[in-house]
């Protein structure tokens, strides 16, 4: 995977792990997921933990 | 807000963990954080900054479909703005259930006029917007 996505493009499945606040738990998040459930998704990277989001 | 908001860096997942736990601002945060710390998914949306192995603020929006549709990404100085963000987010949302329809710049909100492009359109835009 080295082609960046563009606007337009079906996303490639793919696996994250997550901390979920909301069970206070580690979780596992994925793009077949959220379309199974017919979701959808905002992703929002940001640089980096302890500084300001 | 009828959307899976997953807030991603390349931190780990135990890092997560302790950043919520211990800022008090995050208390009520309730999306799921993801962990990229190869930067494998971040490179593919293209926000992986190889220089410093931390991620650009990008902001993606995903239909149902598993179809991007919307981009943004912001350098590491400026933050996003939400409401441009849940407009978006509506107007796609319109879209899908309108297809034969384009949201204009100025579209907030269900109700605000949209556009339906045809011949007659070509040229009289200013006049369609009115």
């Amino acid at each position: 995977m080295s082609e960046i996505l563009r606007v337009g493009d079906a996303v490639p499945d793919f696996k994250l792990e997550t901390f979920e606040p909301s069970k206070g738990d580690f979780g596992e998040i994925s793009i077949s997921t959220l379309k199974a459930d017919k979701k959808w998704t905002i992703l929002f990277f940001y640089p980096a933990d302890f500084t300001f989001v | 807000m009828g959307a899976e908001v997953i807030t991603i860096s390349t931190d780990t997942k135990f890092v997560h963990l302790a950043w919520q736990r211990d800022e008090k601002l995050l208390e009520k945060v309730k999306y799921p954080m993801g962990s990229d710390p190869t930067g494998k998914i971040s490179r593919m949306f293209g926000v992986y900054d190889e220089n410093t192995g931390l991620d650009l603020r990008g902001t993606f929006i995903i239909n149902p479909e598993g179809k991007l549709l919307n981009s943004e990404v912001n350098y590491y100085n400026m933050g996003r703005n939400i409401d441009e963000l849940m407009r978006k987010f509506k107007a796609n949302l319109h879209l899908a259930e309108h297809t034969n329809e384009g949201c204009p710049a100025k579209w907030k909100e269900e109700g605000d006029k949209t556009l339906a492009p045809s011949a007659k359109m070509v040229g009289k835009v200013y006049e369609a917007l009115k």
